[in-house]
Formats: structure tokens, sequence, C-alpha cells
């Protein structure tokens, strides 16, 4: 099943803890040489045995469990003072730690770690205090351990180490875009290459601390069977669960944040997605349900799905759920398109159901899930067919810090928006655009698309401004931004271009503008204010309140 | 309401184990320690609803952590995980308040039904 990927992590912390506690051992075993009596050395290597012992059986590595089960009753005999270290015991004993290190260093081919049986035999005495029997010191093996010193390949490291190295990777950035940007502008062939240079390497640098964050998505999907399981007997359901993609890798932060959304929109799969048995059963589908987890990569961004093939959301009671509890009035419902319904199930307060389970409690809570996704800069949309069933699409970062973004100029101001939210750009003839009721649109490959004018936004510090067509330039730049299953179109005054960018929150006394989200230095000193897209789509988007009416 | 865990071990291995089992089985896991005067202490501070405790720590025997958990919070249960297995050592520690007594190596499912009974107070395995 998907344990694979946790059998592995088991592995591995065994192996390191266990090398480590080879280490103290072999520590102790030396001081304990010079001072015999030292009751706590020998507790302690008592206790590094001991858990040595059951961890390796645990992993199923025997040979190891019992050499360390040996050893322990050894070192249990001389805390009861039944055996001395001391005379032919010490250098058995010493023999006995090299042996266990080379255990451990073959782990997987024990044929090479295998005892001597002449250490065995001198166990066996030693552990014997009624035998007669003399030590063999003729033959005890020496190794030279002293040529062999071998550290564990896997580290612990607090994440809040690499949180603090990735924060500095940021401020290194925008310094180095200083310094580029510096060197463009002076003719200077020296300054030219180092910041060439400069530029190479702290994108690599970025990139190393990226990968060190990163972790198998899989620790998160693993989770998920028994979860499935225990939801799906309360629901009185089967479901078949299938996990694909364990392997992608994602920042260990951004797992973290996902993983109450996932739970979230599992338990809704099995509770409100996939219907009981007979019900599936009268619509020629299988009793078993199937919920399917799923990541990929898309370049910089991973693509999580969670899939069922329930009976859907109907776009229609969802409608109307939203009509009768005031998100939107009824004149408004019928501009909007399925996947623009679909998306108030969002909404905070919003609920679908009736009933109270244990698990899911009332409303869909999925407003939660809204909220993990866009305080990561990500982008939640929903597919969904009636009788067919339900796909949740994620959009994450790969990493936090640094996105990837889309530069446009309004009136002489840069300004930035993440490019995960961003669909297209176009170009617009001023007579394509039209206005219905008071509001700007155009019609975008049969789509309607509504259309702000950001320039105006701006100019009422966010206070929505009636858009006028007059306004416009004979042609207008749009940025076509997705948020929620919705589409906005943003009339810019001129794009710049594509870049990396680190967003920096805003600081006091601006940061109650929501409808930027941060802010970014570029590389020629500017500072370039970073749109919140969700922020303005709420303003625009959801409006129950008219907006003024255009001047005849 | 989920019920709240507090893990005592000195291996990290131990603990990152027991820890995914007992939170897959639905239990909510409020702490790790791996001394006993932390374990006393995470004890007070979490008030736990149940303890698995090993009992050979580096500081003290898991004992006298039992000892102290017990005579602090006596509605606190105590689980034993310890790889030790001798008798007279089980029957000191069932002595001393200990719930129940789980031996190393163990079985997942083994562990679940011993904790789950032991947290609802049905009769120690």
């Amino acid at each position: 099943m998907a344990d694979k990927a946790r059998e592995q992590e088991y592995k591995e912390i065994f192996v390191a803890e266990s090398f480590e506690e080879y280490d103290a051992i072999n520590k102790y075993v030396t001081e304990l040489e010079k001072k015999p009596g030292d009751d706590k050395l020998v507790g302690e290597i008592f206790r590094m045995l001991h858990n040595l012992k059951a961890n390796a059986k645990a992993t199923g590595y025997l040979n190891v469990s019992q050499f360390a089960h040996t050893l322990e009753s050894v070192f249990g005999a001389i805390r009861n003072k039944e055996v001395k270290f001391s005379g032919k015991v010490v250098p058995v004993i010493f023999e006995s730690v090299d042996a266990l290190g080379l255990m451990l260093k073959f782990l997987d081919e024990p044929e090479k770690a295998a005892l001597d049986p002449t250490l065995e035999k001198n166990l066996e005495i030693i552990l014997s205090p009624a035998s007669n029997e003399a030590i063999d010191e003729k033959n005890i093996k020496h190794y030279h351990t002293a040529q062999n010193i071998s550290l564990s390949d896997l580290i612990y490291i607090p994440i809040r180490k690499l949180d603090d190295m990735m924060n500095l990777v940021g401020e290194l950035i925008i310094d180095r875009d200083r310094v580029v940007n510096f060197s463009a502008n002076h003719e200077d062939p020296g300054l030219k290459l180092l910041s060439s240079h400069l530029y190479r390497i702290t994108n690599e640098i970025q990139q190393a601390v990226i990968d060190a964050r990163l972790v198998n998505i899989g620790y998160l999907f693993n989770k998920f069977p028994r979860i499935v399981r225990d939801i799906a007997a309360v629901e009185n359901k089967t479901i078949d669960l299938e996990i694909i993609g364990e392997d992608i890798q994602i920042d260990r932060n951004i797992l973290q944040i996902l993983t109450d959304s996932m739970l979230h929109l599992v338990r809704n799969a099995i509770t409100h997605g996939i219907e009981p048995a007979a019900e599936r059963t009268k619509n020629n589908k299988p009793e078993t349900g199937n919920i399917t987890i799923s990541a990929q990569n898309d370049k910089d961004t991973v693509l999580i799905r969670i899939s069922d093939d329930g009976k859907g959301i109907d776009e229609n009671m969802v409608l109307q759920h939203a009509i009768e509890q005031n998100f939107i009035t009824r004149e408004k419902a019928h501009e909007l398109n399925k996947k623009e319904i679909l998306s108030f199930i969002f909404e905070p307060g919003f609920s679908l159901s009736k009933e109270i389970t244990e698990f899911s409690g009332r409303g869909v809570g999925l407003d939660i899930v809204k909220n993990a996704i866009d305080s990561l800069g990500g982008r939640l949309s929903i597919d969904s067919n009636t009788g067919k069933g339900t796909t949740f699409n994620l959009y994450v970062p790969t990493s936090i810090a640094v996105k990837g973004a889309l530069l446009f100029e309004i009136e002489n101001n840069s300004f930035a928006i993440p490019l995960i939210h961003t669909d297209a750009v176009v170009t617009l003839d001023r007579m394509e655009i039209h206005e219905v009721g008071n509001a700007m649109v155009a019609d975008i490959k049969g789509e309607t698309l509504r259309l702000i004018d950001l320039k105006g936004l701006f100019q009422e510090r966010g206070i929505s401004k009636p858009a006028y067509k007059q306004d416009l330039a004979d042609i207008v730049s749009v940025i076509i931004v997705s948020y929620n299953n919705r589409q906005l179109g943003l009339i810019v005054d001129k794009l710049i271009r594509q870049q990396d960018i680190v967003v920096k929150p805003l600081q006091k006394p601006v940061d109650n503008i929501d409808i930027f989200g941060g802010v970014t230095l570029l590389g020629n000193g500017e500072v370039c204010l970073v749109l919140d897209v969700p922020s303005i789509s709420r303003n625009f988007i959801l409006k129950k309140k008219e907006m003024p009416a255009v001047p005849a | 309401m989920k019920q709240k865990i507090l893990i005592v071990d000195d291996s990290f291995y131990m603990r990152t184990i027991l820890k995914n089992m007992l939170s897959d089985a639905g239990y909510s896991i409020v702490g790790e320690a791996s001394d006993g005067v932390t374990a006393i202490n995470m004890a007070k501070e979490t008030n736990p609803d149940l303890v698995t405790l090993d009992l050979i720590l580096p500081d003290n025997t898991g004992l006298d952590v039992l000892k102290a958990i017990k005579k602090d919070n006596p509605r606190i249960k105590v689980v034993i995980v310890s790889a030790v297995g001798q008798e007279a050592i089980v029957k000191e520690a069932l002595n001393h308040g200990a719930q129940s007594y789980i031996v190393k190596p163990f079985a997942e499912d083994k562990v679940i039904e011993i904790i789950n009974n032991a947290v609802n107070d049905t009769v120690a395995a």
C-alpha cells in the first residue's frame, strides 16, 4: 500500500539513531575503561544497547537485535556486579562494540558483518559465571576502528533553521538585483562579469535552500488510507482510495499548511460526494466509491487533486442556496457561469448540507481550505459533473518566499501580480469593450469577462470607482486573473515583464490596504506593490450593492 | 473530541512510530518527552488522557515517572511501552498504577487495542 514511504522514513531514522547510539556506546566504554567503577556510565551503555535491541527488532534487523541483546545482558550483569569490567573482559567488550559497528555499517549485507565465533564464545563465557572456561585472548580480533570513522549521512535539522536560511536568501536576492541593476547602468566590464557571476551563484543558493526544505508529499498522503477507512466506516460506505504522486516533492511548511485542507476535502468527498451504496447501484455505478488523491509538478507549482466519483455538485442547488443565503441577488445570478456558481461553496458561512455527521459538522467548511490556499499564494478551483463526480484542484507553489510575478505599469508606477493567479494577457481595442449596467465587459473567446480599470481603482484608494469606457485609451492591455473559479480582466497601462520576486509583507501604517498583499524591491531600487488578487476579486465579484450609474 | 496522548520514550525512532500509529488511530498527540523530568512536567502542562511510558530513561527509571504522574494527577492513564519484559517488572508497574503494559516490539493493532481499552478504562490486557 502506501506504507512504502513510511517504511523508508522509519529505516532512515533507525539508521541515524543507531549510529548515534553506537558512537555513544563507544565513547562511554572508552571512558569506562578509565573509570571502571562509574555506575552511571554502565547505566547509559545499558540504555543504549536496550534501545538498539528493541528498535533493531522492530525494523527487522534481527542480527543487530540479537547481538545488542547479548551485550545488554553483559552490561546488565556488570550493573548488578555479577561481572567486573576488568581484565580479559575489557578487550572482549571493545571487540564486541566494534563488531556491532560493523553490523550497523553493513545493515543490508549482514554476511559482511558475521560474528567471529571466538567472540561469541567469549561472550558466552562472560555470561556464565559458573563456567570455568577461560576467555580466549589469543584469537581476539582487533578491528582497527581508528581507520574507520563513518558519519551518518542523515542529519536532523530543525525546520526553523531552514526558515532562517530561506529568509536570508530572500534578502540576498534583493541585494543581488540591486547590484545587477547598478552594473547595467555603469560601463565597467569587471563589474559586469562579477555581477553576472553573482546572479548565477545566488540563483543556485536559492535553489539549494529550496531543495533542502523539500519533503515527499507521500508523508502526508500516506496518512489517508487509515483516515478514509475510518470515515467510510462511520458513513457506512465502502471506499477505494488511490494515491498518485507520493514522490512529488514540496516545501515542508507548505505541506504542513495543506494538511487540514486535504483532510477537509477528503472528508467531504466521502460524506457528501460519494452516494450511499443503494443510490450508486440504482445509477449503475459500482457500490464501492472511488477517491483519488494525486500530486503532479508543473514547473514551480504543485497541483494536488482530490477527486471522487460521487454525485457531483448540483450547480442549480448551489445557486439556489446562494440566493437564499444572500450571497447574490436573483437578478445577478443569471450572469454567472457554472464555474463561478460552484465557487460559492468556498464562501464562509455557505452551507449545502442539512445533516450533521460526526465528522462533517454543519456546513461544508470549505472556506478554511480557501483561506489556507490563499495564505500560500496558491489557487483553488473545482470541477464537477452532476452524477459523475467532483474534483478539487489545489495549485500551490513549491516554495514560499520567492514567487513568479508579472510586472505592469500604471501611471509610471510599477506593480506586480503573482503569476499563479494570472491566466493570460490580452490586448483589446476600446471598441471591443462594452458597458453593461455599471460594469465594463468584453467578449474573450466566447466568454464574457468583467473588466476592472486598475488606475481608477488605485486612484480612489480601494473604493470602487465606476469605470468609464471613455476614460480608456484606444488600445488597452488587460491581465486576465483567476480567483476562486472566477475570472476578471484588469486594465493596466503597460505590461513590463515577468520576473521572480521576493514578497515582503506590508508594514504599518499601510498594512491594512487590502488590495495589496505585500511589496517587493525591484533591481532599480523602485518599490513595487504586489496586488492581492483574492482581495480585488472580493471587491468586484460578490458585490451585493449596485455601483453608481454611468453618466449619460 | 480527540483524546490526548503524551509519548515518553528516549528513542526518537520509537516516538516517531508511536506518534504516527496513534494519530492515525485518531488520537491527538499533545507532546513527546525523552527523559523523566520533562515527562513529568509535560504531563502537568498538557494534561493528557493517557501517557505511553518507556521504562528505561536517561535520568529516572520509568517507574519513578509513573509514580509521579499518578500522584500529581491520578486521572491520567499510563500505559507502559517497554522492551523490558520480566514478569517482576510488569507486576511492579501494574502495582504502581500502570493501566496496561506493552512489550516491545509490538504489533500495531495490538497496541491500538490496548490503548483504546486503557483510555476507556476497560480491564487491561
